[in-house]
């Protein structure tokens, strides 16, 4: 088999796991974005709280601990334990339920009714808000986080392919699992709105506000809900990029790779949303590979934005998006 | 007169028991409109009730208070012998009394038993964790039994063979009547319809009421509705409530509203077309 | 005629056959019903438990032998359950259509003098009681369905399972009675009563006795080689012969498994979950099935439309004779394998039609494009000619030998005559009793030697030993000319066409043929919407000058066909007009079972007729109509009369 193809074919693998990664943020958008009609400009900044959280939790940072020291004149920064990333973890849930019951109760409970646009600055703010805040609460440093997720090179993999075609594929453990966790995660939110009571009123709520309430539905604890499974999608997407590069504020940028996702799957499809990534994340690696030297390399800076652009103009709803019907 | 505590008995032989819901003064204001005034009535338990009156007669907004979508600035509404606290629309439907709307509010992109599912929401009650372990937490035999009360009901109102259609591609009249099935399958206390006949044709109108009158015979449930077609309403309802610019002008049997003067004047005023 | 139980062994009634069917099937499915969005089903154990606690009801409500009870209602189990436990107390079955109207509901229970009325729910309980005061002998109502029931005065009005409820109650005291009624049925004791609907006249009763319906259902089972595992769909009117015999006669001779449809508008989707085996229906249902198919696949994608002409192309070649065993070359039927995966078999589990062994249509003649289309689908799709005089068969085609025009050839037992005149006659152990209290119709349809006269004009062709049937014999007239005319072989051939849904052609005793046409509303409109013609009504799109177009061309198309056969030639259609209101059973104009009433036409459009003989190029008429709520109303109208270019006739003036 010819080199270059075997390289294409690595490139395309790598690509998909990329891909999976994209889609698992976008996912979080589709999510707030069916059941309220809220574009969540904010699901990168989540992404990033839940990992600083995540990591602060882990080595015992003491939140907050810039503030205190300031005003008390203390120097605290760490309670002095470690815990579990298993336990970090449930309490990071726990955080991001919190933060999903405040955003409802300070910020949408008020903006009922109001026009997309507004509530789209609304969540502009709440991201430079959480991302500051963020910063106030676990400090601004680059963090790394490792939960204990296998990393580095997959071995079985690059034998395998060594043995068939000569030349051993470079596939990261980090991938794997990522890939196989987005699964699981897809399948059990399917499986939840489609199957439980929650996720039917959740898709009500969706569909209908008034027609859900008077079934009986509460649009507050619908919402709430609703935000906070897109917390805890946000901190499986935070752990996962968090892990490979790092918790920083780069972190946040992810929501705008998600972006190009949500234009070629749909604002809401789910299915949408993991084939979307994994165009995408195909797309770009291999654009890059192909026509990057050509170019002058980092087309993977801007191919996913372009790619989006060429599919709003042929086909504006998405691949899997409701179609846009004009009624006379 | 009325007996006020031991109920009645219908003409055609129906046993009519005590109030279940008693509005006590309402009066409901948009700003400097009012859109009530003062206005008190009872809903029996196992009658049907009608409210009726020209367009703009604040109807629709009695409906709204009795539902909780609109509070009243005025006045208590008392269900089952206690007054109701202020409640949200969700938690009064919580209570037991679900509604039509006249512009149907369905679940356009579910199909027609996923929104007659959503009816039963009330009257689940497995938790999410039970529900997550489905069959060993008892939420399989809740969901078959949700499901069995919901197949009655489509069965009832004869729509076995839209069951599975997505209810954006039904015509109006089918959906008024998905819309009153989902209504049916929360098992009401009490059921109000807001114009259940609304843009409907005569055959459509002549199903309708049969439905209405078969519910209430049936499950003997508790029905108010509202309608502008006197017609209509005066052979489907026990008593009426009549309307004119958020005034109460008359109430009684369908024969006393009949001929009551206040009534006659205000339907002489609007036109018939 | 045998006296002896030769070939049916004990099965000497249906109550006899349910015992042996309990027996030596008692464990395998008798009936199922969709209900509450889930099929329920009944052993034959459990059946005949249904049956019994009723039958025990029925006395304890005071059935006595030689009673008439009428069943009214859409096919559901507990009605099936009804007939036998009527014949078991020694009661006549009289299963009534559920679509009639009161009045005609009334003539029927008053003609047979039923005492008890077995009726579904509401709608034909309101109908019976409307009517009650006319009938001297009526006395108990039993309904199925309690729905709105309640409030109705109970005296003489019984709630279904109350009375099976009774039954099983009594069931010490009065099941020495039920066995001894039992056992006194014989071959010769009365199995049914079955009113035909009649093209003319008031209906007349059929009687039916237990040698008919099992001789018939014996014969028929074998040489379709039905099976205890057979499957079949119950949608058609139980009181029409073909669901008496293929829903009870076969079902209890082999024992398969009858299934009731949800409702009537549910039978499609039902029939896909069924998948029967054995499917009887009449051409207008494979019409609509088809036409459905059709208006699909000209919204589906070009490449979809393609493929599915390419395959339909060469199923329409090989399929029949692939079906029919004939030899077919390898690559063909590699071909039509592919075709198979890919278009047949997906629609025919569309249409419900996977498991189809035998299929039967009858009735009226079926398109040959409609029957080929099944055909090469490999779904085998064959015709039968009956009545219920015979007990439904007269002939049918055995498998291997199916074509579009014949009748097939005579069903086993059956022997067929042709009288000089065309008419055909036949003589069968199916042949009727008599018509009830009507010994002058009984002895006008059958003579002394058993021979009956189908009223059908027809002939066997020399070679096949087939039956063809040109016409009904009364209507068979002669022209001016002195020509043959036969109405209904030039109708069929319009009929033939989608966009036809009816038509009625004028002209014995005259010296040109002329034409009444109804449009199909699915199909024409349909076209309509794809080519933006906007209408409001069937009254407006029939007007349509565009409509009437095509119709001409299609009306032009069959006088060429009419012309190549030189016998009929004089048939070709001249002028007709395209009417502008469907033709109605409500209205009279249809039976029941939608076959034309030619006379009761002639009298109330006498004006429009007149305009087409009169050579008038319009003409202004007002017509009386029926809704379905029973009130009356009337439609006027301005018909344009249409002139159809007709082939000379110089060959048949050569002839001559």
């Amino acid at each position: 088999m010819p080199d270059q193809l075997l390289f294409a074919m690595e490139v395309t693998l790598n690509g998909l796991m990329a891909g999976v990664l994209y889609a698992l943020v976008a996912l979080g958008f589709v999510l707030i974005f069916k059941a309220s009609g809220i574009f969540n400009y904010a699901q990168g900044v989540m992404a990033l709280f839940a990992a600083m959280t995540l990591v602060g939790i882990m080595k015992g940072q003491v939140p907050f601990s810039h503030l205190i020291n300031a005003i008390f004149g203390t120097d605290i920064h760490y309670f002095g334990w470690h815990v579990p990333s298993l336990i970090a973890i449930l309490l990071t849930c726990v955080v991001m339920v919190g933060l999903a019951w405040c955003v409802q109760y300070f910020i949408m409970r008020h903006l009922v009714n109001q026009e997309p646009i507004i509530l789209f600055m609304a969540t502009i703010g709440l991201a430079y808000f959480l991302e500051g805040f963020s910063d106030l609460m676990w400090g601004s440093e680059i963090k790394k986080l490792d939960v204990g997720l296998p990393q580095g090179i997959n071995e079985t993999i690059d034998r395998v392919t060594f043995d068939w075609f000569g030349y051993g594929f470079f596939i990261d453990n980090l991938d794997i699992v990522a890939t196989v966790i987005a699964a699981l995660l897809v399948v059990a939110l399917v499986v939840f709105s489609q199957y439980t009571r929650e996720g039917r009123a959740m898709r009500a709520v969706a569909d209908d506000h008034q027609a859900a309430l008077s079934v009986g539905v509460s649009l507050n604890f619908i919402w709430v809900m609703v935000w906070s499974v897109a917390g805890f999608v946000a901190l499986v997407a935070g752990i996962m990029w968090g892990t490979k590069s790092g918790v920083q504020f780069s972190l946040s940028l992810i929501a705008l790779k998600a972006l190009p996702v949500l234009m070629l799957g749909g604002f809401t499809s789910i299915p949408g949303a993991i084939v979307g990534g994994l165009i995408i994340g195909v797309g770009e690696k291999l654009f890059e590979f192909a026509l990057g030297p050509a170019l002058g390399g980092a087309t993977e800076n801007w191919f996913a934005y372009v790619l989006a652009l060429v599919f709003l103009v042929f086909r504006p709803q998405g691949l899997f998006g409701e179609k846009i019907i004009e009624r006379v | 007169m009325l007996d006020q505590t031991e109920g009645y008995i219908t003409e055609d032989g129906r046993k009519i028991g005590g109030v279940v819901m008693e509005m006590k003064n309402i009066t409901l204001r948009f700003g400097g409109v009012v859109a009530i005034k003062d206005i008190s009535f009872d809903i029996r338990e196992g009658e049907i009730r009608a409210i009726i009156g020209p367009n703009g007669a604040g109807k629709s907004s009695m409906l709204n208070v009795i539902s909780g979508f609109y509070v009243p600035q005025e006045g208590e509404v008392w269900f089952r012998g206690a007054p109701r606290p202020q409640m949200k629309p969700y938690q009064v439907a919580q209570q037991g009394i679900a509604r039509t709307f006249q512009n149907i509010a369905l679940f356009e992109g579910m199909s027609v038993l996923d929104n007659v599912m959503t009816g039963r929401l009330t009257q689940m009650d497995a938790s999410l964790w039970k529900q997550a372990l489905w069959k060993w937490g008892g939420a399989e035999k809740e969901e078959v039994a949700n499901r069995e009360i919901a197949e009655k009901i489509i069965d009832f109102l004869e729509i076995q063979n839209i069951r599975k259609t997505p209810v954006a591609r039904l015509p109006y009249g089918l959906k008024k009547r998905v819309e009153l099935a989902r209504a049916l399958a929360a098992e009401p206390k009490l059921l109000l319809l807001d114009e259940p006949m609304a843009g409907m044709n005569v055959e459509e109108k002549e199903d309708m009421s049969r439905f209405i009158l078969d519910v209430n015979d049936e499950f003997g449930t508790t029905i108010a509705l509202i309608e502008h077609d006197m017609g209509v309403v005066m052979d489907l309802s026990d008593r009426v409530v009549v309307m004119d610019y958020g005034k109460k002008i008359g109430d009684g049997t369908p024969d006393e509203v009949r001929s009551n003067q206040d009534v006659i004047d205000a339907y002489l005023g609007v036109s018939h077309d | 005629m045998a006296q002896t139980h030769d070939g049916v062994g004990e099965g000497v009634s249906l109550p006899a056959l349910l015992k042996r069917n309990v027996r030596e099937f008692g464990s395998s499915p008798a009936y199922r019903e969709k209900e509450f969005g889930i099929w329920q089903s009944w052993t034959w154990a459990e059946t005949a438990d249904e049956i019994q606690a009723l039958a025990l009801g029925l006395i304890n409500l005071g059935v006595r032998e030689g009673d008439f009870i009428a069943v009214i209602g859409r096919n559901r189990p507990y009605l099936y359950w009804s007939i036998l436990a009527a014949e078991s107390v020694g009661a006549v079955p009289v299963p009534l259509y559920q679509d009639a109207v009161a009045e005609e509901m009334a003539y029927v229970l008053e003609h047979c003098g039923a005492r008890f009325v077995i009726a579904a729910d509401q709608e034909q309980v309101d109908k019976v009681i409307e009517v009650q005061d006319r009938l001297h002998q009526f006395e108990h109502l039993i309904y199925l369905d309690p729905r709105g029931m309640r409030k109705y005065d109970h005296t003489t009005l019984h709630e279904f399972s109350h009375v099976q409820a009774q039954g099983r109650a009594a069931h010490d005291e009065l099941i020495g009675e039920l066995e001894r009624r039992i056992a006194t049925l014989t071959l010769d004791s009365t199995c049914v009563m079955l009113y035909t609907s009649g093209t003319t006249g008031k209906p007349k009763g059929v009687v039916l006795s237990n040698r008919n319906v099992i001789e018939t259902a014996r014969a028929s089972s074998s040489f379709d080689k039905l099976k205890l595992d057979d499957e079949i769909l119950a949608y058609l009117p139980m009181a029409w012969v073909g669901d008496f015999i293929f829903s009870i006669g076969q079902a209890y001779w082999t024992g398969f498994c009858v299934n009731c449809p949800e409702s009537a508008d549910t039978m499609m989707t039902d029939l896909r979950e069924i998948g029967p085996t054995y499917y009887f229906a009449p051409p207008r249902v494979f019409e609509t099935q088809l036409t459905n198919v059709m208006i699909r696949m000209e919204d589906a994608g070009a490449f979809k439309q393609r493929m599915f002409k390419h395959f339909m192309d060469h199923a329409r070649k090989v399929g029949p004779k692939i079906l029919d065993g004939e030899p077919v070359g390898l690559m063909d039927r590699i071909k039509y394998a592919v075709g198979d995966m890919m278009i047949y078999g997906p629609l025919k589990n569309t249409l419900g039609f996977s498991r189809v062994r035998v299929g039967y249509t009858a009735g009226e003649a079926i398109g040959p494009e409609i029957f080929d289309f099944y055909r090469s689908l490999g779904i085998n799709l064959k015709q039968l000619y009956g009545q219920t005089e015979a007990t439904v068969f007269i002939t049918a085609q055995p498998d291997g030998q199916v074509r579009s025009d014949t009748v097939g050839v005579p069903s086993p037992g059956v022997e067929i005559r042709i009288a000089d005149n065309g008419e055909v006659f036949y003589r069968s152990p199916g042949v009727f009793v008599e018509y009830y209290k009507n010994p002058e119709s009984t002895a006008g349809t059958k003579d002394a030697e058993g021979w009956v006269a189908t009223g059908d004009a027809g002939f066997i062709e020399p070679d096949t030993g087939h039956l063809r049937i040109i016409d009904r014999a009364k209507d068979v007239g002669k022209m001016a000319d002195g020509a043959l005319f036969a109405p209904k072989y030039v109708e069929n051939k319009l009929k033939f066409f989608p966009n036809i849904l009816e038509a009625v052609v004028f002209g014995n005793g005259r010296d040109e043929c002329t034409a009444f046409i109804n449009i199909d509303l699915t199909a024409v409109g349909n076209w309509a919407e794809r080519n933006n013609i906007a209408y409001a009504s069937y009254q407006e799109l029939a007007g349509h000058p565009k409509v009437l177009e095509t119709i001409q061309s299609h009306v032009e198309e069959v006088n060429r066909s009419v012309a190549e056969d030189q016998m009929l030639s004089g048939c070709q259609v001249h002028r007709f007009v395209v009417l502008h209101k469907e033709l109605d059973a409500d209205d009279g104009e249809l039976t029941r079972t939608r076959k034309v009433r030619r006379r009761i036409i002639e009298d109330k459009y006498a004006d429009i007729i007149a305009a087409l003989y009169d050579g008038s190029p319009q003409v202004s008429t007002v017509t009386e109509v029926t809704y379905e709520d029973g009130r009356t109303g009337s439609i006027s109208a301005t018909l344009d009369v249409r002139d159809a270019p007709v082939v000379a006739l110089q060959q048949k003036m050569a002839a001559e």
